[in-house]
């Protein structure tokens, strides 16, 4: 009996034996053209991230490690401590994120890649020239510089590791608002004023809740911050010059000016300045016109103080503002008898185009203009070189006009010797949250103000002096902004309603959004680019060109895309979702081994 | 008529018999409910067959119950040919209802020895590890010891097989036959899988074989009897044992890369023979990884408990044994750790020591020192005032010899039973953080980690969350169930 057993005991074994395939008989079938290796040892590379890209990096972690890498992986909680890291030094690699929120390729490379860029840790001459020459080109001749440039920056010098592109998504709860007047842009942060209810009966008594991730607010003086906290809430408090459509071109549509030109030589920019915008404040919690135009003596002030790195203390923006000579208002006529730029109309035929009353006098004093009777106000701006994306940089939220007067009265310490426990300048949150501290002294310029905070929300208020009856004007009285930190949290908001939009959507839940009856799923392409930026400086990775190569060509972005089920794009460098180079990233695990094999024997 | 009432109330094998059919039959309902897509309202085969399986075995049992009842109620016990109905149940072992066939195997066995109930898990654990493990048949590939494993799990479950007939048949309460030693040392050897129902067996062989000290015996009979006798507890001891063994097994059966290895081309898959769990958003097995993440939470529950158990009862002795002083001294400072929450403890180590399992074992064994010390304190406090203590003081023991051979080994009764119950709450604590980020590296296969993917799919996906949310029950469930057993063993009360 026992014997019989064990015989058919051991036919089995021997049967399954035959059947099954084990790991090392799947992976010889693969492997059997790769040389042997020569050296076994693996190089560790560190992978510095933050705990919202987790997934990302466990992506990289296992594409590093099927090449023959070893990951370290440095997990940060929050920006704060990633950043800590970062200036520490303690990575080879960090995943990194770049918005191009001007809608311009030069601010997609200038602060990141040039040598004395605000957020550059690298040196590289030809890079730097290469950044330069293409600033001062059309989009037509630019396209090849920036190929150029990818070129050395990625492929022949390895200084980033492109991953993806981003799409933007936005969920709408279509049985509240009317998904028609919800703009999604590429690159600018969403306008609040033209959205509306379905019910228009209720623009007067709801209001529209939408939702942010941080409750902290940098600043709302438009040029101390440039970041998530306040780019959208800033765009809507502050009117600029100009303004992006939602595909990045630049016009004047709800912005300050009826239109602009740009003079013969690509230095001189006039803007034709509306009569229709005053300054609103908040008295006893509410909004009101506090009967102060927009002017040009604002415009020149907001310039000025935009480009001047020590008009304030924290000044987070005048790199964008850099190329501002001069700005200044123009009082003759006949200096806008010059030609536009490519063009055989004069600059005033430029700013008159689709104007009812046509300019008869320019005034400097902005009480005075009154645009029914043809008085207005034209404001000329120089730039150091011709640099014809200087627009781009007018559209940012950095460029929002302020009070001269308003901010002139608040701003009264010094700069030098400014005491961040004493002194309170212009836009500080803690004089917009409730308890103690509040004390409400912005002035906006733009369609809403905000009225007071809280750890929770935000509350604003339409501006009563905003272009009143025109298209512009704001549509909802009370935009209410919930702090909710979350993706998924947020999500559950807007699909319980308590929350009308939600910008951000997550790639991976679009599903969700689309399958819910009362919500509807807008996407738009964006300028989010997600990378490797190398160490530069005391690792292995900062020396070894060839190491940087192999991690380079380790990075798989059909994986990628395959993760998040095709909702990105693939990338080469920030500039890709902006300029198409035609450059492409391939990874390729040959070369991988050639350069590890190189960079090993010492190369 | 009042005897036989008692008789229902004394048998072991009613009290059994109706638990089992009650969680057989809940099971069912539960696969029954599965079967059908709501949605579509079709219905899903192979579920459904399963179901079948359950329902026919749970109404088997049923009537077994009813069985056993009236024996009971007409002549007081069960009779033999009841009895013999158990070897039919015994076939529910292909459906995996662990229930029905630890009924049948209580059924079967009137005299039942704990040497006979340690040879019935020991087996039942076997026959699980070898179900766990050949599901991997179904992989495209298996590791390449798979099968050298296998040979060697299913030769030492053959071996298993006769060492429950030889135990049925020749193991008696107070004693066993002298040739069964080379048995028990083999045992011994096979306990190398994990499986410690083996290492109990060859043990209790070993002092029923060798030992003449028969209070010793009787002294643990006892004890196994009531653990044995506790439905619920030996079944959180088989869990345990299984996990345990699994997580040691599965170094041979199972493949980590599956477990790690993100697979583009097969993410977010519904569960099917070769993904038995699915698998997740980086097309990772959720098998795999589930069975790889219960190495993570018994290591780290198992740690995290023994570190406080040893530094907290060895301050606690100290401070019963010793005067006033000693004693305000230790327990004060002891006091300070107490009232700091023990979890925040734990986060604010891990963020500042960084996220490894050996710094979340030391966060978490930190903030529970001052509860075992408390314990052994008090248990200690007692125990020195009983008569052998004052007479090894007075054959002139010293004071640490006094106090760890003669007062420690009589105060870990209380403390293995607090050990055991908090087990369930550090793998709770282990899970808690990874879930939160903080604690071992996200894509390391741990329960917490594979729960906090799986909450972001709970609409989609939710078996994602459902079953590492299973596993986390269920171990826990186990060690409370387990550590009321021992409670209950351990009472003098109880008797």
């Amino acid at each position: 009996m026992k014997k019989s057993l064990l015989t058919i005991l051991l036919a089995v074994m021997v049967v399954l034996a035959g059947c099954v395939s084990t790991k090392s008989d799947v992976s010889d079938k693969k492997n059997d053209n790769t040389e042997p290796k020569t050296d076994k040892s693996k190089v560790v590379i560190e992978l510095l991230g933050m705990g919202s890209g987790e997934e990302d990096m466990n992506i990289v972690r296992d594409q590093l490690i099927k090449n023959g890498f070893d990951v370290k992986l440095n997990i940060q909680p929050d920006y704060g401590s990633f950043t800590a890291q970062k200036e520490a030094g303690n990575y080879d690699v960090a995943l990194s994120s770049w918005t191009t929120v001007t809608g311009n390729p030069d601010y997609a490379v200038r602060a990141l890649f040039k040598s004395d860029g605000d957020n550059s840790i690298m040196a590289d001459d030809e890079i730097d020239a290469l950044i330069e020459k293409a600033s001062t080109e059309t989009p037509n001749e630019f396209a090849e510089t920036y190929k150029q440039l990818e070129q050395r920056l990625v492929f022949d010098k390895a200084y980033i590791a492109p991953l993806y592109n981003s799409f933007k998504a936005q969920g709408v709860n279509k049985d509240i608002l009317d998904v028609d007047t919800v703009r999604l842009a590429k690159s600018r942060a969403i306008a609040w004023e033209p959205i509306d209810f379905i019910d228009e009966t209720k623009r007067d008594t709801d209001p529209l809740i939408i939702q942010q991730a941080i409750g902290t607010l940098t600043s709302l003086d438009p040029i101390k911050g440039n970041d998530g906290s306040i780019n959208t809430l800033n765009t809507n408090m502050y009117v600029r010059l100009v303004n992006l459509t939602d595909d990045d071109v630049v016009v004047s549509d709800g912005s300050l000016s009826y239109n602009h030109s740009i003079a013969e030589g690509n230095s001189a920019y006039y803007f034709l300045l509306r009569d229709d915008i005053n300054f609103a404040s908040i008295t006893d919690g509410k909004a009101v016109d506090t009967g102060e135009r927009v002017g040009a003596d604002d415009v020149i002030f907001s310039m000025n103080r935009a480009k001047d790195p020590d008009s304030v203390p924290d000044h987070r923006t005048y790199s964008l503002h850099e190329h501002i000579q001069d700005v200044e208002v123009v009082t003759d006529l006949s200096e806008l008898d010059g030609l536009q730029s490519g063009s055989n109309e004069t600059i005033r035929e430029g700013l008159e185009k689709g104007l009812d009353v046509k300019i008869a006098e320019l005034v400097s004093d902005k009480a005075v203009a009154n645009n029914a009777s043809g008085k207005y106000q034209v404001v000329k701006m120089t730039t150091v070189n011709p640099f014809p994306q200087v627009l781009n940089y007018l559209a940012h939220q950095s460029a929002g006009i302020v009070s001269k007067k308003q901010v002139e009265s608040i701003n009264t310490y010094d700069v030098a010797t400014f005491d961040v426990s004493k002194d309170i300048p212009y836009g500080d949150q803690n004089t917009v949250t409730e308890g103690a501290k509040y004390n409400n002294t912005l002035y906006a310029s733009g369609p809403y103000i905000l009225s007071h905070k809280n750890d929770y929300e935000a509350i604003f208020y339409k501006n009563p002096g905003y272009m009143a009856g025109t298209d512009y004007e704001p549509k909802i009285s009370t935009v209410t902004v919930r702090f909710i930190q979350d993706p998924d949290s947020t999500l559950s908001a807007l699909r319980n309603s308590e929350i009308h939009l939600f910008n951000g959507v997550p790639e991976t839940k679009y599903d969700l959004v689309e399958n819910d009856s009362k919500l509807f799923l807008q996407k738009n392409d964006s300028n989010a680019v997600s990378y490797l930026l190398f160490n530069t400086k005391n690792r292995e990775v900062s020396t070894s060109e060839t190491l940087r190569k192999a991690v380079l060509y380790s990075i798989n972005q059909d994986e990628i895309l395959n993760f998040y089920q095709g909702n990105k794009k693939k990338a080469v460098s920030t500039v890709s979702p902006l300029v198409d180079t035609g450059n492409e990233l391939k990874a390729d695990s040959a070369k991988v081994q050639e350069f590890l094999n190189d960079y090993k024997a010492g190369n | 008529m009042l005897t036989k009432k008692y008789a229902l109330k004394l048998s072991r094998e009613y009290t059994q018999a109706n638990f089992t059919w009650i969680i057989s039959l809940i099971l069912t309902s539960v696969l029954l409910l599965n079967s059908f897509n709501f949605e579509k309202g079709e219905l899903k085969g192979s579920v459904f067959s399963i179901f079948t399986a359950y329902a026919m075995f749970t109404i088997f049992q049923m009537i077994l119950t009813l069985m056993v009842k009236r024996d009971l109620l007409t002549i007081g016990e069960i009779r033999s040919s009841t009895r013999k109905l158990g070897y039919v149940q015994l076939f529910s072992i292909v459906t995996g209802n662990v229930f029905t066939v630890a009924f049948a195997f209580n059924l079967i066995k009137k005299q039942k020895t704990p040497e006979y109930m340690f040879a019935v898990y020991m087996l039942l654990t076997q026959v699980f590890i070898i179900a766990i493990s050949s599901l991997n048949l179904f992989k495209s590939y298996v590791a390449d010891t798979f099968l050298a494993a296998m040979i060697i799990l299913l030769g030492v479950m053959i071996f298993q097989v006769v060492t429950l007939i030889l135990t049925a048949k020749y193991v008696e309460e107070e004693s066993a036959p002298a040739w069964m030693m080379i048995v028990a040392i083999f045992l011994l050897f096979t306990a190398l899988t994990g499986n410690i129902f083996a290492l109990l067996l060859g043990y209790s062989l070993i002092l029923k074989i060798r030992s003449h000290d028969q209070s010793r015996i009787l002294k643990w009979n006892t004890i196994w009897e009531k653990i044995t006798r506790n439905s619920t507890a030996i079944l959180g001891l088989f869990f345990i044992i299984l996990m345990f063994s699994v997580s040691i097994c599965s170094a041979f059966t199972f493949d980590y890369d599956m477990a790690v290895e993100n697979d583009y081309g097969a993410i977010l898959q519904k569960p099917s023979l070769a993904y038995p769990f699915g698998t997740d958003n980086f097309g990772r097995d959720l098998f795999s990884r589930i069975i790889f993440g219960a190495r993570i939470s018994l290591l780290v529950g198992f740690a995290s408990t023994a570190i406080p158990v040893v530094i907290g009862g060895f301050l606690g002795a100290l401070a019963g044994y010793y005067s006033q002083r000693t004693d305000n001294i230790i327990m004060r400072l002891l006091d300070v750790l107490y009232a700091v929450p023990g979890i925040l403890l734990a986060i604010a180590i891990i963020a500042a020591f960084g996220a490894n399992t050996t710094n979340l074992i030391l966060a978490l064994s930190v903030g529970s020192i001052p509860t075992y010390a408390r314990t052994m304190r008090a248990n200690v406090m007692m125990v020195s005032n009983y008569e052998f203590v004052d007479s090894a003081r007075a054959l002139g023991s010293s004071d640490f010899s006094i106090i760890f051979r003669q007062i420690v080994p009589n105060s870990l009764a209380p403390m293995i039973v607090k050990a055991t119950l908090t087990i369930g709450g550090a793998v709770i604590a282990t899970s808690s953080l990874s879930f939160l980020g903080l604690g071992v590296e996200p894509h390391i296969p741990e329960w917490g980690n594979i729960l906090k993917i799986g909450s972001t799919y709970l609409e989609s996906h939710s078996y994602l969350a459902i079953i590492p949310g299973l596993a986390i029950i269920l171990l826990v469930l186990s060690f409370n169930f387990l550590g009321d057993g021992l409670r209950d063993a351990f009472d003098p009360r109880m008797d």
